[in-house]
């Protein structure tokens, strides 16, 4: 499939591939690299440094908090998080579409 | 970038969010007319590539990080209004569904990535293209340049939404300095990023490049 709609192309399973590999190799920054460097997001260091409350947590109200999910090991719960956003990113496309093509 | 729950005070959340629901009306309207079965699967598939880019956290000794952001590809590649179209769905799903960026602050990270960072990316390179006139090269710098200052801009906007909100201890006074000359150290990697796909989509697909237009 082509993307662009032209005879210069932009080949959709590419794109998709590409996606794919982004996601699948995601844990090594997001989680592996992470905990070697003790990394937070950086809004979260000034927070803790200065004992502003945690509302995060305390407001939470999603099971996949921090790209995690409950009883997976942190890099496979970090590939199927990304899985589950790049589905859901999709699906609000293809409404999308079905709504253009609608009118 | 992602500013989370707790750290906005109610003026600077109700202000960020009424600018959005502003904009957003704006940007809707301008959005019914363009959008079409050609740019749809662009926008939801340039929506996840920048979705999956962000979870690429380059972990940086010390404790922090930087992420691709993406708000100026969008804007150089779709255009302004469905640059933030695209970049609002990353943000929303973040927010909804990983508790990425506050609930609180939906408006104040939507601004700054989905308006600022789209809007400074996607005129930028408009305005460098028109100056130097030129081909490849200027578009390469014109691409830097966009990723390069939308993101310091953005970053900007984020230290003045933190600075004078009272829950956080540090006015704008050092709020601003630090993240805007943090941003802009790390924006030389958004730009960079930018450059490169606008390079390699020049090449592959130019006519979709809406900022050429």
């Amino acid at each position: 499939m082509n993307l662009t709609g032209s005879s210069k192309k932009l080949s959709y399973k590419k794109t998709m591939a590409l996606i794919l590999i982004l996601v699948f190799i995601s844990p090594i920054f997001g989680v592996l690299l992470a905990d070697m460097v003790g990394y937070h997001e950086p809004l979260d260091v000034a927070a803790e440094a200065l004992n502003l409350p945690d509302l995060t947590e305390l407001i939470n109200w999603t099971p996949l908090l921090d790209y995690k999910i409950p009883g997976l090991p942190a890099e496979v719960g970090y590939i199927i998080a990304g899985l589950i956003g790049v589905f859901i990113i999709l699906s609000i496309g293809l409404l999308l579409g079905k709504m253009v093509r609608r009118t | 970038m992602h500013i989370p729950d707790g750290f906005l005070d109610p003026a600077v959340i109700i202000l960020t969010y009424v600018l959005l629901v502003i904009y957003g009306v704006f940007a809707f309207k301008r959005i019914r007319r363009t959008l079409n079965t050609e740019n749809t699967p662009l926008v939801s598939v340039l929506s996840a590539s920048i979705f999956a880019a962000q979870m690429l956290n380059w972990p940086i000794p010390g404790g922090t990080s930087l992420h691709f952001v993406g708000g100026a590809l969008a804007g150089v590649m779709l255009g302004p209004w469905l640059g933030f179209l695209t970049m609002f769905i990353v943000l929303i799903v973040q927010c909804l569904v990983f508790h990425d960026g506050g609930i609180t602050a939906l408006g104040a990270n939507s601004l700054n990535m989905a308006i600022i960072d789209v809007l400074i990316g996607y005129a930028i390179y408009r305005l460098t293209v028109r100056v130097f006139k030129s081909k490849d090269p200027s578009r390469m710098l014109a691409a830097f340049l966009g990723g390069w200052l939308g993101i310091t801009i953005a970053g900007l906007a984020c230290g003045l939404e933190i600075g004078y909100s009272q829950t956080f201890p540090y006015g704008v006074s050092i709020t601003v300095p630090i993240m805007t000359g943090w941003h802009a150290a790390l924006g030389v990697i958004e730009g960079t990023i930018t450059a490169l796909t606008i390079a390699y989509l020049r090449k592959r697909a130019p006519h979709i490049i809406f900022a050429e237009r």
